[in-house]
C-alpha cells in the first residue's frame, strides 16, 4: 500500500541516533508551523480579526499622473471600517502592478492617437504582513487632458480573508465588471462630450483664425507676408490637425460598443460575461442601436470658445475627477452598484459558502422547498439572473427586490431610477421598514406574507421573571378527555371504556415530566371547563358516537378550494353517508351560515359533488366517523360581518379568553435564561452572515429574531411542543392577546414552524382584531388575535369560541395553551427547552435544519410509489392503509403525532403538486376533531 | 504582442515537457527581482507541442509582470504569497508564488509562475488550491536548497578563493522541476479525465431498483460514510475500470459541483499516479491486482482520505483531520530538518530524502477500519431505494440530504462560534452539542464536522487539536520511560 521510497528511511534508526545535535536547528523561516492554531488567540476566527480593518471594504485608487498612486474613495466611506490601515501605501502596492503593457496613446507610424479600448484586468494579490488581501480590477478611463488620453484606476475589493477572494473569485469578478462596465460607459459619454465641445472649441477658433488670417492677407499690401501673418497660418493649420484628429477620436470612441461586440467572440466566457453587460447596458439605456449614437450626442447647447494655441503643462492643469471624468449619474450608479457588491460579500465566508450551496440545492427542490424556505424560488431566479440573464423587472416581484436585482438597467435609465436602487440596499430596506409595520394590513397584505413588518415588535426585548424550568399545572382536562378520551364533548353521555379509553386515560395523567407539567385533575369536571371550550352543541352527540367509531380517532370537516382533479379523485373515497351528517352539529350549523358570505351554494354535508379533498388513500376511512365536507369559497378573502351574528346563547365568552384577573404579565416579563444571550447576540452585526443574494423579506436580522424570540418561547413555555404540533400538523393556532406588539412578535417567532401553502404565501395572520371567519382557518394557520374586552370585543371572543375545538389557543395574557395532546419525538429534538444553543439566528439554523429533514420525510412518504397505490386489484384499502402505517413507523421512524406532521406535509405536497397553478389555492380546511387539553403556567 | 515585448534575457534556460495528454498549462517560470536590472527570468518549462502557444517573449514578459510591484513586498518571514492575475488582454491567467529567499549570497524576492489561457479558468479555478498547496511546498524545500547552496558556497569561495556562483544558483531548478512536471501531468489529465460539475444519477449506484444490486449494502454504507467523514476526500482503487468510475460518480453526487471539478475518473487502460490534493479520485490496480499509494503524498493530502477497493469490498479510512493535520506538519517539518540537515547532494536528491527527526516515528498504519457508525447516511441509503429510479425523484432526496448536511454543518460551526465567543474561550460543551443538533451518533458527527471544516478550515484543530496535542506528547512521554 505504501510506496518503498517512502518506507526506506524509517528503516534508518542509526541515522536518528547519531543525529548530530550541534546541527543548526531548521529556522522557523523555513519550517512550517506544528499546530495550525500555535500562535497565541489564534483560531479559525481570528484571521478576520488580525487585519487593521474592521471589515471587508472596497477601495478606488489612481494612478495620477501628477502625484503617483492615490486612495480616491472607499466603501463604504466610513473611516472606522478600514480604521488605521494604510490607504496610500495599499494604493501604492495595488497600483504597482503594471497591469498592463498595450500601446495606449500615439504609436509610432500612426499619423493619428488612437485610442485603444483596453480589457480590465483582475489581479489577486496581498500584504501578509498587513493581513490585506485584494480583488483588484484594473480599468482605463479616458480622459482628453490626460498623457496618452488614458487614466488608469482600480477598484479593490479588500478583505482580511485570502480564501474569500480566490474561493469569491468569479462572483466578485462578475460584480466589479459591471461597475466596471458602468464607469467606463459613462466615461465614453462624458469623454465623446468633451471631444464635441473641444471640436466646437476648435471650429470656432479655425472660424476666428481664418477670419484673422484673411484680414492680414487683405491688410497686407506689400506681396510678402509678415511674420504674424505665417504665426496665423501655423497655427490655422495647427487647428485644423487638431481638428482631424479629434474627429477621428470621436469616431474612435463611438464606434466602441460594436467594436468589443465583435471582438467579444473571440474572448472567454468571462469576457463574454463582462462585454453581455456592456450590450445589457447599452441596450437596456439605449434601446435601438441608432441610440448608441444618442449616448455621445444628446449635448445641450454649448458655447465655443477660443483655444490658444499653447496649452498648459500638465502640471499646472487640474485633473478631472473620476465623477468628471464619468457621467454624474453613471458614477452614482457606480457607487450603488459597489455598496451592493460590499454588502453581498460581507461577512465570513463560511456563509457565503453555505447560502450559494443552498441555493444550488434549493433549486433542486423545486417540488418541496415551498414548505418552509422562504420566497425561494424568487431567490434562485435572482441567482440565475446573476449568472447570466440580462436583468429585467419581473412582474410578480416585489418592486424593491426588482430593484436590486436590476441595479444597474434600472439605473442606467435615469437618476430617478439611481435612487430608487439605492433604497433597495437592504440595510435601508431593514431600516426603513419599520416605520411601515404599524400600517393596518390590508387586503394586499393578507395575501402575501411580510416577516418584516413586525421588525419593531421583534425589537423589543422579552424579559421575564418566570424561570424556564418552573412547573405548571393542566388545570382541567376536558370531562371527555377523561372518560372517553377521544371526545371532548357532552359529559352527560355515558359510554362504556373501551381499552383505548384506558390507554388513553392513562395518558391523561401522565406527567409530562419534561415540561413538568402536572396534571391536576383528570375527573370529567365541567366546571373546570372553560364555557368557550365546551362543546355546547347537541351534535355533539352525534360527534361522540361517531367517534368512537372512527379508528382515526377525528372529525374532518373540510372547506377546500375547487380543484376537479383532485375532487374527482377523491369522490369515491369521501362517501360520506348522508345520515351521518348532522346538521345540527356545530359545524353543520356554521355551515348555514356560512353560506351568506360564502357567496357559492354551499354544499350541504351530504353533498358530495366538488368537494376537493387531498389524495383518496388519505380519507377512506373517514366514513366510519364523523366526516362534513364543503366547500369553502377561498376567493372571498373578505371577513363577513354577518357571521357575527350569533344567537344569544352562544355568547358566552370564557374566562380563558376574556378575563383578565390571571396576572397580566407580558411577555417581555419573563426571565428567560437565555436573556443574557441577547446582548451578545447584537455583537455579531460585524460579521453577520449577509445573503449574498438578499432575500428581501426574510432578511437575516428577521431570522435572528424569529428564532431568538422562538428560543425564548420554548424556555418559557413548557407547552411549548404540542403549540409547535398544532402548527407543523396544520391546526390552527390563535395566539390571542390583548398588547399587539406581544402578540406580533410571538407570532413572528412562531412563524419558523408554520409549513408554507405556496411559495407565495405564508398563512400567517400577526394580528387580527375582528372576528375570525371560517376561511380565516383555511387561509391562516396562525393567527395573532386581539383580545378585546367585552362588550365590543364579545363577538371576536364567540367567534374564537366557535371554533376553539379545532383550533388550538395560546392565550398570552393568562398563559395558558388549549391544544392537542403530543407525544412525539420530533419536536423535542426541534424545541428543546434545556438547549444551550445561545443565539437567536443559531436556533433559526438549527430549526431550519431540522424541517428540512422533516421535508425530506414528507416528499418520501409522498412519492413512495408502492405506498399509496394498491400491489393488486385485490388489495384492500386496509393493507394499503397497514403499509403506509407501517411505513411510517418502521422506515421514517417516527412515533405517535409526528405520522400526523408528516402527513399533513405530504398533503401540502401533494396538492401543490397537483395544482396547475402554483400560489393560487389553498389547502382544504380540515378540522381534526381531537381531544384538546389546556395546559397552564 | 511579441513584437511588443522585450527580447527574452540570452541566459533564460528552458525545459520542454512532453506530455502525453493536451496540456492546458502554457507555460511555467521561475523569475527573481535583480537588484540591478529588475525581474529577470530565470528559467521556463513549457510543455513540448507542434504549435508554439506563448513565445519565450510573451513568456518572458508575463513573468516579469509577475514581481513587478514586489520591490514593495511587505511579507511575514518565511511568506509565501500568492498572487493571481487575469489579464485579458493578453488572454492569460498567471498564478504567481512569491517568495524571500538567500541566493548566492544575495537575499532577494523570487516567483515561481504557471501561465494558462483565459479561456481555462473556469477549470483551473477548482484546482487552484491543490496547485498552489504543492507547489508551496516545493519552495519551501528549495529555499532551504538556495540557503544551503549559498552556505557552500560560500565555503567553496573561501576555500579555493573561485567565483562559482553561476554554476551553483541553477541547482535549484532540478527540484522545481520535480514538481512543475507533475503538476503538468495532473493538470492535463484532469483536462480529459476530470469528473464533470453535473452527475447524471443514473450513473451511479443510487439508480440501481434496490439496493445492494451493484455493490454490496454493508459496503455502500460505509464508502459514503466514510467518505463524508473524510471531508469528501477518497480514493477507490479497482481492477475494472467501469465498477471504479461508478463508485467514483456516486461519491461525487455527495460533493460540491467545484469539488466534482476537482475529482478525477479512472483511466480505462492504464492507471494515472495518485494525486495528493484531489477529492475523488479512481486509481486501476496493476496487473498483480494491487496499487502503491505514496506515504508522503497521501499525508501531504489537505484532509484525510478514504481508501476505497471495489474489488474487495473494503473500506479504510485515516484518522480525522485535526491528526492528519498534526501528522502532515510534523512529517513535513521533518522533511524540511532533514533537508537542512543534510550534508550532501545524495542526501537531498528528492526521491531518497524522507526524513524524520528522532522525535517522530511517523504511523504508518494510516488506513484503519470505519469505527464509527452514522444515522445519517444509513437512514439516506434505507429511504432513498424506495423512490422509483429513472424520475427525478432520488435527485431531490439526494438534494434534500445534502441540503440537511450543509445545514446541520453551518449550524454547528455557528454554535461553536456562540459558545467560544469567535474563539476566545476554549470550547468545552461537546456533549451538549451532541444533544442540543442531534449528532449523538459519533459518525454523524463526525460527517458534520468534516463538513463544517470544509466551509471553516481550522475547525478540528480548534476543537480537537489542542487535547489530541497535548495527549500525543504525553504518550510520547509516557513511552520513553
Amino acid at each position: 500500500m505504501i510506496s518503498a521510497p517512502d518506507v526506506v528511511a524509517f528503516t534508518k534508526e542509526e541515522e536518528y541516533e547519531e543525529e548530530p545535535y550541534n546541527e543548526p536547528a531548521l529556522p522557523e523561516e523555513y519550517s512550517v508551523p506544528l499546530f495550525p492554531f500555535s500562535s497565541q488567540g489564534a483560531n479559525p476566527w481570528s484571521k478576520l480579526s488580525g487585519a487593521k480593518f474592521s471589515r471587508d471594504f472596497i477601495l478606488i485608487s489612481e494612478f495620477s499622473e501628477q502625484v503617483g498612486p492615490q486612495p480616491l474613495l472607499t466603501i463604504p466611506n466610513d473611516t472606522k471600517v478600514f480604521g488605521t490601515f494604510d490607504l496610500n501605501y495599499f494604493s501604492l502596492r495595488i497600483m504597482s502592478v503594471d497591469y498592463q503593457a498595450s500601446f495606449v496613446g500615439h504609436p509610432p507610424g500612426s499619423a493619428y492617437p488612437k485610442l485603444n479600448f483596453v480589457e480590465d484586468s483582475k489581479v489577486v494579490l496581498g500584504d501578509s504582513k498587513e493581513g490585506a488581501f485584494a480583488y483588484v480590477h484594473h480599468l482605463t478611463l479616458y480622459d482628453l487632458e490626460a498623457r496618452g488620453f488614458v487614466r488608469p484606476f482600480c477598484m479593490a475589493y479588500i478583505s482580511a480573508d485570502q480564501h474569500k477572494i480566490m474561493q469569491q473569485f468569479q462572483e466578485l469578478s462578475a460584480e466589479f465588471s459591471k461597475a466596471s462596465e458602468c464607469l467606463k460607459t459613462g466615461n465614453r459619454k462624458a469623454f465623446a462630450g468633451e471631444l464635441e465641445k473641444k471640436l466646437k472649441d476648435l471650429d470656432y477658433t479655425r472660424t476666428v483664425l481664418h477670419t484673422e488670417t484673411e484680414i492680414q492677407k487683405k491688410a497686407n499690401d506689400k506681396g510678402f507676408y509678415s511674420s504674424q501673418a505665417i504665426e496665423k497660418a501655423n497655427e490655422l493649420a495647427s487647428v485644423e490637425k487638431s481638428i482631424i484628429e479629434h474627429q477621428d477620436l470621436l469616431k474612435q470612441i463611438r464606434s466602441y460598443p460594436h467594436r468589443k461586440l465583435k471582438g467579444s467572440a473571440l474572448c472567454s466566457g468571462e469576457t463574454e460575461h463582462t462585454q453581455d453587460q456592456t450590450s445589457q447596458a447599452a441596450t437596456t439605456s439605449h434601446p435601438d442601436e441608432s441610440a448608441d449614437t444618442d449616448l455621445y450626442t444628446c449635448r445641450p447647447a454649448y458655447t465655443p470658445k477660443l483655444i490658444k494655441a499653447k496649452s498648459t503643462k500638465c502640471f499646472d492643469k487640474k485633473l478631472k475627477t473620476l465623477e468628471e471624468l464619468c457621467d454624474t449619474e453613471y458614477f452614482t450608479q457606480t457607487l450603488a452598484q459597489l455598496s451592493h457588491i460590499e454588502h453581498m460579500f460581507r461577512g465570513d465566508l463560511c456563509y457565503l459558502l453555505t447560502s450559494q450551496i443552498d441555493r444550488a440545492l434549493l433549486k433542486q427542490q423545486h417540488i418541496t422547498n415551498f414548505l418552509f424556505e422562504d420566497f425561494v424560488e424568487v431567490d434562485s431566479r435572482v441567482a440565475e439572473k446573476q449568472e447570466s440573464v440580462p436583468p429585467k423587472p419581473g412582474p410578480g416581484r416585489p418592486p424593491s427586490r426588482s430593484l436590486e436585482e436590476c441595479l444597474i438597467p434600472q439605473v442606467l435609465i435615469s437618476v430617478g431610477s439611481y435612487k430608487s436602487s439605492v433604497e433597495s440596499v437592504p440595510i435601508k430596506m431593514e431600516q426603513e421598514l419599520g416605520d411601515e409595520e404599524y400600517k393596518e394590513a390590508d387586503v394586499a397584505e393578507m395575501s402575501s406574507f411580510d416577516p418584516q413588518e413586525n421588525l419593531d415588535y421583534l425589537d423589543m426585548d422579552m424579559k421575564g421573571s418566570i424561570s424556564s424550568g418552573e412547573s405548571i399545572e393542566v388545570l382541567g382536562t376536558e370531562k371527555s378527555t377523561a372518560v372517553l378520551p377521544e371526545s371532548d364533548s357532552q359529559a352527560s353521555l355515558t359510554v362504556p371504556l373501551s381499552p383505548q379509553v384506558v390507554r388513553s386515560k392513562a395518558v391523561s395523567h401522565r406527567t409530562i415530566s419534561e415540561d413538568s407539567i402536572e396534571v391536576l385533575s383528570t375527573c370529567p369536571s365541567e366546571a373546570l371547563i372553560p364555557e368557550d371550550f365546551k362543546a355546547s352543541y347537541p351534535s355533539a352527540i352525534n360527534e361522540e358516537e361517531s367517534y368512537a367509531d372512527d379508528s382515526e380517532g377525528a372529525i374532518h370537516f373540510q372547506a377546500s378550494v375547487c380543484a376537479p382533479e383532485l375532487g374527482e379523485a377523491e369522490e369515491g373515497g369521501l362517501e360520506t353517508p348522508p345520515s351521518q351528517i348532522d346538521s345540527s352539529c356545530c359545524i353543520g350549523k356554521e355551515s348555514d351560515s356560512l353560506r351568506v358570505p360564502l357567496s357559492t351554494p354551499a354544499h350541504t354535508p351530504s353533498d358530495q359533488d366538488g368537494v376537493v379533498s387531498i389524495p383518496p388513500q388519505r380519507y377512506r376511512q373517514k366514513d366510519q366517523g364523523f366526516h362534513v365536507d364543503f366547500v369553502v369559497e377561498n376567493a372571498n378573502p373578505l371577513r363577513d360581518s354577518s357571521s357575527e351574528g350569533f344567537p344569544a346563547d352562544e355568547l358566552d365568552p370564557s374566562h380563558l379568553l376574556a378575563s383578565r384577573d390571571v396576572s397580566k404579565t407580558s411577555l417581555d416579563n419573563y426571565s428567560d435564561s437565555a436573556s443574557n444571550m441577547s446582548s451578545l447576540a447584537s455583537t455579531s452585526s460585524d460579521r453577520t452572515p449577509s445573503s449574498a443574494h438578499p432575500t428581501g423579506p426574510s432578511s437575516e436580522r428577521h431570522k435572528k429574531r424569529a428564532g431568538q424570540n422562538a428560543l425564548k418561547f420554548i424556555r418559557q413555555y413548557p407547552f411549548a411542543h404540542p403549540a409547535i404540533y398544532s402548527l407543523l400538523s396544520g391546526r390552527t393556532l390563535v395566539v390571542l392577546g390583548e398588547d399587539e406588539a406581544i402578540v406580533r412578535k410571538l407570532v413572528t417567532a412562531l412563524s419558523i414552524f408554520v409549513p408554507n401553502h405556496s411559495r407565495y404565501a405564508k398563512p400567517v395572520k400577526h394580528w387580527v382584531s375582528s372576528p375570525l371567519h371560517i376561511t380565516d382557518f383555511q387561509r391562516w394557520k396562525l393567527i395573532g388575535l386581539q383580545r378585546v374586552a367585552a362588550p365590543a370585543g364579545a363577538g371576536t371572543l364567540h367567534a374564537l369560541s366557535r371554533y376553539s375545538r379545532y383550533t388550538s389557543v395560546l392565550d398570552l395574557d393568562n398563559k395558558a395553551l388549549r391544544c392537542p395532546l403530543y407525544r412525539g419525538a420530533l419536536v423535542p429534538r426541534l424545541a428543546d427547552h434545556r438547549t444551550q444553543i445561545k443565539r437567536g439566528s443559531t436556533y433559526y439554523l438549527h430549526v431550519q435544519s431540522m424541517l428540512t429533514q422533516l421535508c425530506s420525510k414528507a416528499f418520501l412518504y409522498t412519492f413512495c410509489h408502492h405506498l399509496h397505490l394498491p400491489a393488486h386489484d385485490k388489495e384492500t384499502e386496509e393493507v394499503v392503509a397497514g403499509r403506509q402505517a407501517s411505513f411510517l413507523k418502521l422506515t421514517l421512524g417516527l412515533v405517535n403525532e409526528d405520522i400526523k406532521v408528516v402527513q399533513y406535509l405530504a398533503e401540502l405536497l401533494k396538492l401543490r403538486y397537483a395544482q396547475d397553478a402554483p400560489g393560487t389555492g389553498h389547502p382544504m380546511l380540515r378540522f381534526d376533531y381531537v381531544p384538546s387539553f389546556l395546559y397552564k403556567i | 504582442m511579441s513584437n511588443l515585448c522585450p527580447p527574452p534575457s540570452p541566459a533564460v534556460a528552458k525545459t520542454e515537457i512532453a506530455l502525453s495528454g493536451e496540456s492546458p498549462l502554457l507555460a511555467a517560470t521561475f523569475a527573481y527581482w535583480d537588484n540591478i536590472l529588475g525581474p529577470r527570468v530565470r528559467h521556463i518549462w513549457a510543455p513540448k507541442t507542434e504549435q508554439l502557444l506563448l513565445s519565450d517573449g510573451e513568456i518572458t514578459f508575463l513573468a516579469n509582470h509577475t514581481l513587478n510591484g514586489e520591490i514593495l513586498r511587505n511579507a511575514e518571514s518565511g511568506a509565501i504569497d500568492v498572487k493571481f492575475f487575469v489579464l485579458s488582454e493578453k488572454g492569460v491567467i498567471i498564478v504567481s508564488l512569491i517568495f524571500d529567499g538567500n541566493w548566492n549570497g544575495d537575499r532577494s524576492t523570487y516567483g515561481l509562475s504557471i501561465i494558462l489561457p483565459q479561456t481555462e479558468l473556469s477549470f483551473y479555478l477548482p484546482l487552484h488550491r491543490v496547485c498552489v498547496d504543492r507547489l508551496t511546498h516545493i519552495i519551501r524545500k528549495g529555499r532551504i536548497w538556495m540557503h544551503k547552496e549559498r552556505q557552500e558556497n560560500v565555503q567553496k569561495i573561501v576555500l579555493e578563493g573561485t567565483e562559482r556562483m553561476e554554476d551553483q544558483g541553477q541547482s535549484i531548478i532540478p527540484m522545481l522541476t520535480g514538481e512543475v512536471i507533475p503538476v503538468m501531468e495532473l493538470l492535463s489529465s484532469m483536462k480529459s479525465h476530470s469528473v464533470p460539475e453535473e452527475i447524471d444519477i443514473a450513473d451511479t449506484v443510487l439508480n440501481d431498483d434496490d439496493i445492494g444490486d451493484s455493490c454490496h449494502e454493508g459496503f455502500l454504507l460505509n464508502a459514503i460514510s466514510s467518505h463524508l467523514q473524510t471531508c469528501g476526500c477518497s480514493v477507490v482503487v479497482g481492477s475494472s475500470a467501469e465498477k471504479v468510475n461508478k463508485i467514483v460518480r456516486t461519491l461525487c453526487l455527495f460533493l460540491t459541483p467545484a469539488e466534482r471539478k476537482c475529482s478525477r475518473l479512472c483511466e480505462a487502460e492504464s492507471s494515472f499516479k495518485y494525486e495528493s490534493g484531489l477529492f475523488v479520485q479512481g486509481l486501476l490496480k496493476d496487473s498483480t491486482g494491487s496499487f502503491v499509494l505514496p506515504f508522503r503524498q497521501v499525508m501531504y493530502a489537505p484532509y484525510p482520505t478514504t481508501h476505497i477497493d471495489v474489488d474487495v469490498n473494503t473500506v479504510k479510512q485515516m484518522p480525522p483531520c485535526h491528526e492528519h493535520i498534526y501528522n502532515q506538519r510534523r512529517y513535513m517539518r521533518s522533511e524540511l530538518t532533514a533537508f537542512w540537515r543534510a550534508t550532501s547532494e545524495e542526501d537531498m536528491a528528492q526521491d531518497t530524502i524522507i526524513c524524520t527527526d528522532e522525535s517522530f516515528t511517523p504511523d504508518l498504519n494510516i488506513f484503519q477500519d470505519v469505527l464509527h457508525r452514522d444515522t445519517l447516511v444509513k437512514a439516506f441509503l434505507d429511504q432513498v431505494f424506495h423512490l422509483k429510479p429513472g424520475l427525478s425523484l432520488r435527485s431531490t432526496f439526494l438534494a434534500q440530504f445534502l441540503l440537511v448536511l450543509h445545514r446541520k454543518a453551518l449550524t454547528l460551526i455557528k454554535y461553536i462560534e456562540d459558545d467560544t465567543q469567535k474563539g476566545k474561550k476554549p470550547f468545552k460543551s461537546l456533549r451538549n452539542l451532541k444533544i442540543d443538533l442531534d449528532l449523538t451518533a459519533e459518525g454523524d458527527l463526525n460527517i458534520i464536522m468534516a463538513l463544517a471544516e470544509k466551509i471553516k478550515p481550522g475547525l478540528h484543530s480548534f476543537i480537537f487539536g489542542r487535547p489530541f496535542y497535548t495527549s500525543v506528547q504525553e504518550r510520547d512521554v509516557l513511552m520513553t520511560f
